[in-house]
């Protein structure tokens, strides 16, 4: 098994919109799967916090969340991105690649 | 943030409970979902439960996270803070006390003032389409000596003229008050009376609830008496029971009962009970009431027709009424000057505005009163909020230091102020009804029955609202510094507050404000005591101490000579009753208004034409009547022979004896009264007295005896050298002992007399006054507050100056500098803006200039006073402190 690293602070949302840009309708338990699988399961969410990010999210109208079921027949919320959680996307992803790049220029062996 | 989101958040508030458990229900398929994951990977069922539950966390955190992005939410939070509000308040009462106090005076004060100008002059009456309703000033209801008699012939308008205008007037309609006796329950009781033509209630738009209003055969003269009842009349008297149909005895006379009035209706001068007024009127009418009642005429404007062209068309046709030939020249100048009148004031004159009379001016100025203190205990509460506010920085970055979040705090200060708001509003919606019942008396009386003052909610809430808006606004900005300020700073400063420069710059402003806006309050309750004082001063013309008196109706059906003979033997019981100096009957007392005129003139002698006759006050008095009411005469009193069949003599006031017989001795001399034959010998001169208000002009009096004309009511006056109680009981015992069944009304010593004849400027006076105290005693609150917090701040630099060797003085010197700066420009600027609002209260002052110097030096000492102790009190304390100290502990 890997080691689990921490899911850096803020990163969260970001995670999450780009894994529901991708894969729309998926509910919680599925977003937490894709993000462990995407990050070969290096970063994990200490899953219940997942659901407060969801829940802001909603709040702030960047995603949106439809009761169904699940083949089991259970009943999930499957998440969606709206028009605005794109451009937040696109917002936080800017602003992490600068942030990134800054730290990485800071890093680079003189 | 984005107004969707707001909804959102509403929505999740109130969905709170469906949404936590929506929550849970996600939260539970997830720890489910993984179990399942680590069962397909061969971990034991028992296990993959409890790691599942492990990876997922903590729920209770989760789903407080999540509940914290929605919003308002948690009414958990909002209790803990509101509780920890009232915590916060029990451990300093006196502040909590005052803020709320402050608040709530200030919305108090406005609302009563606006609910009593709403209900006199912008609320709406309860008539229908009232704002089409207009009175016709001097139209009066023809009159005929009796049913079937010719209509006396007037250079006048009349109502049916009017009626006779449907291209101005849809319908018209006359009405008078009275009072009268109502017999037929055990004790004679006295009742208001509305006498009205038939087309009344059409007029004014109001139905009966249960039966019928008048009719046209209810207005011809000799119809047979009905009467309707007030709904209120109709409940207290019978109970609400079925009366319809039955007959009451209204002053011996029976009249049949044909309807009841909606409730809320019983105008004019809240009456119980109406009874028709015939066109034309008969003396039969009035007969009850003792002589001629007057009249006034309602009008409903016709469609399309707007008050200006009404005023405009009628007045022509007054023009025409009045021009016309028959005019005996001895009326052409009444004529003339009546026309005058009904130029300049108008012909048709708005309803309401009309009943309202001059009141609203008083009251608009009182509101003016009322605003100001608004104003001045909301500074104040602000003042108090912000200081309370500014030294608890410390708390609140003690607070962020520990990890709370800056939004916690601010919610939880907001909170704070919001419950101190709350608690004002309370305090305002308490206060409300008892500054309505002072207001009474100033209401106009005209209205009373038809626009009773009511709580105006629309008023509270929204000075509520005010007051809750500056509790969010006051809340948020210290605290809102208070978290935006570094934590550490804060705190290693020590400091026990950290006013900033803006904000003491805040609270001066606010204080300088507060102390210009009290003097202008202070100045205006000045002038008005003046005005009340110059009141009280005015010499009603007669003597009030220990004297009493009340008034005797008779009914209709007591013959003339009865009536006279029993004001002989009532008067007569009377002078020899234990403790009675002087007793005397009078058909009008001094300042009870009303009354009746004598137009008069000199005999006619010489070749010079006569001059034009005038009124006089015609009052009808029994012998003594002078010496009981302690007016001075000169020449001879009337005496018991003074009856019907005597030659005719009068008693004349000095104002008419200077108006017909200037410079020349009065007595022995004649005048005549318009269509009399016989001329009045003058007999004696009377001192004037104030007849209808001691701020009323000196009417020209003319005295008969009341033997001689015996009015149909009495005023019977007493005084003795007994207590008020011993003799007003002498007077009751007196009427009674002569007939038992005598209704005798408004029993009281003259001394009442007078204070109710000011009632009015006595509210007006008293209220602003109460204003102005409140706002002196506000005021000196707030300059405490400021100074003492001023010092507060300044202890540390305080303290190195006395350790530098500053002496108390030079330390009070300099510490005062700022208060007195503020006080002198409030001083400034309250003067200047008194001097101008002091032109609005013209019309309300008496006797004193609206610019009075007295008023204007007094005033602004007082306050400078006042300010100046409150300044001291802190500033001597602060000195008291061993300054040494505070240095040593920072």
């Amino acid at each position: 098994m890997a080691t689990h690293e921490p899911i850096p602070q803020g990163t969260l949302d970001l995670l999450v919109l780009q894994t529901l840009r991708q894969q729309p309708g998926l509910h919680g338990f599925e977003i937490a799967q894709a993000i462990a699988r995407r990050s070969g399961d290096v970063l994990r969410v200490e899953e219940g916090s997942l659901y407060p990010s969801l829940q802001r999210m909603m709040v702030q109208g960047w995603i949106r969340g439809k009761w169904g079921r699940t083949t089991e027949n259970r009943r999930a919320r499957y998440y969606t991105l709206t028009a605005d959680g794109e451009r937040q996307f696109a917002r936080e992803l800017d602003s992490y690649r600068r942030v990134t790049t800054a730290i990485a220029g800071i890093l680079k062996p003189a | 943030m984005s107004l969707s989101t707001w909804w959102r958040r509403l929505w999740l508030f109130i969905h709170r409970d469906r949404a936590r458990r929506e929550l849970e229900d996600e939260m539970q398929l997830h720890r489910d979902l993984r179990a399942r994951e680590l069962e397909r990977a061969s971990v034991p069922s028992a296990d993959a439960a409890v790691i599942a539950k492990r990876r997922f966390g903590h729920e209770p955190t989760h789903v407080a996270e999540s509940q914290s992005s929605w919003g308002f939410h948690h009414s958990d939070e909002v209790t803990a803070d509101v509780r920890y509000a009232i915590r916060r308040m029990r451990t300093r009462p006196w502040y909590a006390a005052a803020v709320m106090l402050m608040m709530g005076l200030g919305i108090g004060a406005t609302t009563a003032m606006f609910s009593a100008i709403d209900s006199v002059m912008l609320r709406a009456l309860p008539l229908g389409e009232p704002n089409r309703l207009v009175m016709l000033p001097s139209v009066e209801v023809p009159f005929a000596s009796g049913p079937g008699q010719p209509v006396d012939q007037k250079p006048t308008l009349e109502l049916p003229a009017i009626q006779g205008m449907p291209e101005l007037f849809s319908s018209a309609a006359s009405f008078a008050a009275g009072r009268l006796n109502l017999s037929d329950v055990q004790r004679p009781l006295r009742i208001r009376v509305g006498v009205v033509t038939d087309g009344f209630f059409h007029t004014l738009g109001v139905s009966a609830a249960v039966g019928r209003t008048f009719v046209h055969d209810d207005g011809i003269p000799g119809a047979p008496p009905v009467v309707i009842l007030s709904d209120a009349f109709w409940r207290r008297q019978y109970g609400a029971k079925d009366i319809l149909g039955q007959r009451i005895l209204i002053d011996d006379r029976s009249h049949q009962v044909i309807g009841i009035m909606n409730p809320g209706f019983s105008f004019p001068e809240e009456s119980d009970l109406w009874i028709p007024m015939s066109t034309p009127n008969t003396p039969v009418t009035f007969a009850a009431f003792g002589g001629y009642v007057p009249s006034r005429t309602v009008a409903r404007l016709a469609p399309n027709v707007d008050l200006e062209s009404a005023n405009r068309r009628l007045l022509d046709r007054w023009q025409q009424a009045l021009s016309s030939a028959e005019i005996p020249a001895i009326m052409r100048e009444g004529m003339n000057r009546l026309l005058m009148q009904l130029k300049s004031r108008g012909a048709v004159r708005p309803l309401q505005a009309s009943l309202a009379g001059t009141q609203p001016r008083a009251l608009l100025a009182l509101s003016g009163a009322a605003a100001l203190l608004l104003v001045i205990a909301f500074a104040n509460a602000a003042i108090l909020l912000v200081s309370e506010a500014l030294t608890r920085t410390r708390e609140a970055a003690m607070r962020v230091a520990l990890g709370a979040s800056r939004g916690r705090i601010l919610r939880q200060m907001l909170t704070e102020s919001m419950v101190l708001s709350v608690g004002g509003a309370a305090i305002g919606i308490v206060m409300t009804p008892l500054l309505l019942g002072a207001l009474r008396p100033m209401l106009p009386s005209d209205l009373a029955g038809i626009a009773d003052p009511r709580l105006d909610w629309r008023v509270l809430s929204f000075a509520s609202a005010l007051g809750l808006a500056m509790g969010i606004v006051i809340g948020l900005w210290p605290a809102h510094s208070a978290t935006r300020t570094d934590p550490a700073d804060v705190l290693k400063s020590g400091a026990v507050s950290s006013g900033r420069r803006g904000s003491a710059r805040g609270r001066r402003a606010l204080i300088t404000v507060e102390l210009a806006l009290t003097l202008v309050l202070l100045i205006g309750s000045g002038l008005m005591f003046r005005t009340l004082a110059s009141l009280l001063n005015v010499e009603p013309g007669i003597q009030t101490a220990n004297t009493a008196m009340l008034e005797i109706p008779f009914t209709s059906t007591t013959p003339r000579a009865a009536r006279i003979a029993r004001i002989g033997a009532i008067l007569d019981r009377l002078r020899h009753s234990a403790g009675i100096l002087s007793a005397a009957a009078t058909s009008d007392f001094p300042l009870g208004g009303g009354g009746t005129a004598l137009l008069l003139g000199p005999t006619p002698g010489g070749d010079a034409p006569p001059p034009p006759m005038r009124g006089a006050r015609y009052t009808r008095v029994s012998p003594g009547y002078f010496e009981t009411l302690g007016i001075r005469l000169r020449g001879e009193d009337f005496t018991i022979s003074d009856d019907s069949i005597a030659p005719p003599r009068v008693i004349i006031s000095e104002a008419l004896a200077r108006r017909w017989f200037p410079g020349v001795d009065p007595i022995g001399r004649q005048l005549m009264s318009a269509g009399g034959k016989t001329p009045f010998t003058v007999i004696g001169v009377a001192a004037d007295v104030h007849t209808d208000g001691l701020d009323a002009e000196i009417e020209p009096q003319i005295y008969q005896s009341a033997f001689r004309a015996a009015p149909r009511s009495f005023a019977l006056i007493a005084r003795g050298n007994v207590h008020p109680g011993a003799l007003l009981n002498a007077l009751r015992d007196a009427v009674h002992a002569v007939d038992s069944t005598q209704a005798v009304d408004r029993a009281r010593m003259m001394g009442r007399v007078v204070h109710d004849s000011i009632a009015s400027r006595r509210a007006n006076a008293l209220l602003i006054t109460a204003f102005a105290i409140v706002a002196v005693i506000l005021a000196a609150l707030g300059v405490y507050a400021v100074v003492a917090h001023s010092v507060m701040q300044r202890r540390k630099e305080l303290g190195i100056r006395v350790a530098l060797g500053a002496t108390n003085g030079n330390l009070l010197m300099m510490t005062s500098r700022e208060i007195v700066t503020v006080v002198m420009t409030a001083v400034s600027l309250g003067l200047f803006a008194a001097w101008f609002a002091g032109s609005l209260l013209k019309s309300l002052v008496y006797g004193v200039s609206v610019h009075d110097p007295a008023t204007f030096i007094i005033g602004p000492a007082a306050l400078a006073l006042v300010a100046m102790t409150a300044a001291f009190v802190p500033l001597l304390r602060a000195l008291r402190v061993n300054l040494r100290e505070v240095i040593q502990s920072q």
